[in-house]
């Protein structure tokens, strides 16, 4: 009996709540983003947008050059927020097995269920949109690769400017053919490169790739490559998640400003490192491979990444690795937009012990004392040397963006650096908030302290 | 400068008086077998092109094949039929790929000097391949084998394996990338650790060393070697060519030089335990199942076994419990049965370490000393006292 799997995405999801309370706004080119002045993007667009060329991540700046009518509303993030869950609801209504995956996504596994998928699908569809006027599409297949791809496929054929509200459904057994016409840079795992290198060998479509000999995708793309081959076939067996078991531990910051300097990037490795080292050691955690993000200017990011012999929690470990890293990606004095630590392969926190002792024990123990003073009397009280303290408390207190406080330990909030202080926030929505338009925040938190 | 073995003057003189142009003709096989010893010298990405290359020479009746990446450098000499003398750098990649497929016939080699252009025909196939003139390739040295000290061992390949795996891969700490080598009168003994793990060999020389040597040679070079020796007691001559930083080793019909590692070997008798508490021994091959079972399972996480020594009374066989798991995929465990001198333990250890040393004991059984969770672990193979390994426990929460 092969599993039924949904794929629920809902169509231009936070054009579709400021529709709800601006109906004005319904079929125009509208998007949700920052000011095009303050390097802002589209964080969402409405259909009529799309039509024009319009795509979400693109600098609001472009879009208006493609669309000089473009009406630009700024984010009520708080307002996306509350409709998500109340979508989330009505899906964990139906099956426990529900694996949210972003904001307006999520994955259910109805395998269980009397009803065929399409049923499920066509009533999940009109339940949204009778009790919250939200317009979703539905991707069903028999697993998470192909139901994903389905449902991108079925929004993408729906034209006009109303939202697409499509269910795509491959029956099973047919997955291979869905697949077979489509490009290969729709399979996870395909990026621009990976795409690249399959059309040097005459590989556009998946159809092509999954005719390649499997040995030979695994010989060229190692690991990878045998998943690629699996993928094109239309087979995934990876099951829909609804745990909330920690995969990884990582930590990033955008800079305000693009920072160049090489001793404030290690720097600001080093206090990235510690705070994912903390995390760890807090939830008694430890992994395996420490892996580094960079965005570049021009928003080209990348990461990388490094397998240890033995399992970390250790800052200095963390940090190590993650500067040398750093080192090699980066070269001196390249500008750097966003830079990210993080720590995945994660497990009990046992140690490699050192045939000789190089210091590590040492550090192990000074750390496990910080920790145990922070926890009893707060961050503040006590920091390693190398890391100077944050200027004030202005700092380094969340800035009130949305009117929402972090009163609890700052540990895990996204954070920026401004004008050289750390300042956090409570959601990466305020964050892109704030870096749109830094000095308002800035300026009037500062004022108030005076 | 002209690589090669020939004298400089004699090179000079062929290069004058007419137009050089490499003729000979060699064996599909003996030539394939000649650039896959010789390619793993080869620096693909090098900023110096010629590096990619293999130097093809004749030599004295022979066509002699060298890589070199400056750090080690591979030559071996095959047997071919020489028209005419010459010699150019092909390659590596296009001329091993090309010759992999080469039928199993005669291949001539026919050299445009002015071109460059190596001519490759065989049966029906006809290649031209772009070369570099040898002139740009670097130097080899012409080591003085009259000072070279003859290892006359049966195994020294046997040896190489058993110790060189311990060297570390960190870039950060270069000498311990390499392999001690000591040896004074008739005693030979090797030595690498990775920080972890330590891997120590002694052998005894039929002759006495004519004076001692220490020295730390790369453990990828000796791996070359090991690989370009053959199984049984090849005779393998070894020189340090003075001030060079320099060894060579010279087999039957190659030569590997490579520079040496510079630095202080850490000093790593302190390393090895006195005394244990426990002595338990194992069959090596059911220790080692035991241990690539359990890896398929650690392998996904901290690559962490548990190693619980259960010491049952002094009349009745002990037996140790190796136990892996992983979140994903799920978890094994073996029971070995065991000779238990001591008490009870329950010690964790990456279980990769402790299959690489299993791997190179060649002893039906094996002794597992060991004194507490948290001190090293020594392997010894039973029955022969002249291979050590430490391994470094895993600490666990």
């Amino acid at each position: 009996m092969p599993a039924k799997i949904l794929h629920l995405d809902l169509d231009a999801f936070f054009c579709a709540v400021e529709e709800l309370s601006s109906p004005g706004l319904r079929e125009k080119p509208f998007a949700v983003g920052g000011r095009p002045d303050q390097r802002g993007v589209v964080a969402s667009c409405s259909y009529a947008a799309r039509r024009l060329g319009i795509h979400s991540a693109m600098p609001m700046s472009r879009a208006l050059r493609l669309c000089p009518e473009l009406v630009i509303v700024p984010g009520h993030h708080r307002a996306y927020g509350e409709a998500s869950k109340q979508v989330m609801e009505r899906l964990e209504a139906v099956t426990g097995l529900v694996e949210i995956i972003s904001i307006d996504e999520a994955f259910l596994d109805v395998s269980d269920l009397p009803e065929s998928g399409e049923i499920i699908a066509r009533r999940l569809q009109t339940q949204v949109m009778n009790e919250l006027k939200l317009p979703c599409s539905l991707g069903v297949a028999s697993n998470k690769l192909v139901a994903k791809i389905a449902n991108d496929v079925g929004k993408k054929a729906a034209k006009g400017n109303a939202p697409p509200c499509a269910i795509t459904i491959v029956p099973p057994g047919q997955e291979a053919a869905f697949l077979a016409p489509l490009p290969t840079e729709i399979l996870w795992g395909v990026g621009p490169k990976t795409a690249a290198r399959l059309a040097e060998l005459g590989i556009h479509t998946i159809g092509e790739l999954a005719r390649w000999p499997e040995a030979d995708l695994a010989k060229r793309f190692g690991e990878s490559g045998a998943d690629l081959s699996r993928h094109a076939h239309g087979l995934d067996d990876r099951p829909v998640s609804s745990g909330h078991e920690m995969k990884s531990v990582s930590q990033e910051t955008t800079f305000v400003r693009d920072v160049r300097d090489d001793q404030m990037l290690e720097k600001k490795v080093r206090e990235l490192s510690a705070q994912v080292g903390r995390r760890l050691r807090k939830t008694g955690l430890a992994g395996t491979t420490v892996r580094i993000k960079l965005r570049w200017p021009d928003f080209n990011s990348l990461t990388r990444q490094v397998r240890l012999v033995s399992p970390t929690n250790s800052d200095e470990e963390i940090a190590k690795a993650a500067l040398a890293l750093l080192g090699k990606a980066r070269a001196p004095g390249k500008s750097v937009r966003l830079i990210g630590v993080g720590v995945s392969g994660l497990g009990e926190p046992v140690r490699q012990l050192l045939l000789w002792d190089n210091g590590s024990e040492k550090a192990r123990k000074l750390e496990a004392t910080l920790d145990k003073l922070q926890e009893r009397f707060g961050d503040k009280v006590i920091r390693r040397g190398r890391i100077p303290e944050p200027a004030d408390e202005a700092g380094d207190g969340p800035k009130n963006v949305c009117g929402r406080r972090i009163t609890s330990n700052l540990e895990g909030y996204p954070s920026a650096t401004y004008q050289g202080r750390t300042i956090y926030f409570c959601t990466e929505f305020c964050l892109e908030a704030f870096r749109r338009d830094p000095d308002r925040f800035y300026l009037a938190h500062s004022r108030k302290r005076s | 400068m002209k690589a090669g073995r020939h004298p400089p003057m004699r090179i000079d003189t062929i290069i004058d008086e007419r137009i050089e142009a490499m003729k000979v003709t060699v064996l599909q096989e003996t030539l394939a077998h000649g650039l896959s010893i010789v390619s793993r010298a080869v620096s693909p990405r090098s900023t110096l092109p010629v590096l990619s290359n293999v130097l093809v020479a004749t030599d004295e009746g022979r066509l002699r094949l060298s890589a070199t990446n400056l750090e080690l450098g591979i030559t071996c000499w095959i047997g071919a039929k020489i028209e005419e003398e010459g010699s150019t750098t092909v390659p590596a990649r296009t001329f091993v790929d090309l010759v992999g497929t080469l039928p199993a016939e005669q291949v001539s080699l026919n050299l445009n000097t002015t071109t460059q252009s190596l001519n490759v025909r065989a049966g029906a196939s006809n290649t031209d391949i772009k070369c570099i003139d040898s002139q740009e390739f670097p130097p080899m040295p012409v080591p003085e084998m009259d000072s070279a000290f003859q290892i006359n061992v049966a195994d020294f390949k046997e040896i190489i394996q058993q110790v060189a795996f311990a060297a570390s891969t960190d870039e950060a700490r270069p000498v311990l990338m390499g392999v001690l080598m000591n040896v004074e009168g008739d005693k030979l003994t090797m030595a690498a650790a990775d920080g972890f793990r330590l891997s120590v060999r002694h052998a005894t020389l039929s002759t006495s060393a004519p004076q001692a040597l220490s020295a730390i040679i790369p453990a990828r070079a000796l791996n070359e070697l090991a690989r370009i020796t053959a199984e049984g007691g090849e005779m393998i001559s070894m020189v340090l060519p003075k001030g060079r930083g320099q060894v060579v080793f010279r087999v039957k019909d190659a030569e590997l030089v490579s520079q040496l590692i510079d630095g202080v070997f850490p000093d790593y008798q302190q390393i090895i335990p006195r005394a244990y508490k426990s002595r338990t021994i194992l069959s090596t091959q059911s220790l080692l199942k035991a241990c690539k079972q359990a890896e398929i399972f650690a392998r996904e996480g901290s690559n962490v076994a548990r190693f619980n020594i259960k010491s049952s009374g002094d009349l009745e066989p002990g037996s140790v419990e190796i136990s892996a798991q992983s979140e994903e995929t799920g978890s094994n465990e073996t029971i070995v049965s065991a000779t238990i001198d001591g008490v009870g333990l329950l010690i964790a250890f990456n279980v990769r370490f402790l299959r690489e040393v299993l791997e190179v004991v060649r002893s039906p059984n094996v002794a597992l000393e060991t004194s507490a969770a948290n001190s090293p672990g020594v392997i010894r193979p039973v029955g022969s006292d002249d291979f050590l390994h430490v391994i470094m426990p895993m600490h666990l929460g």
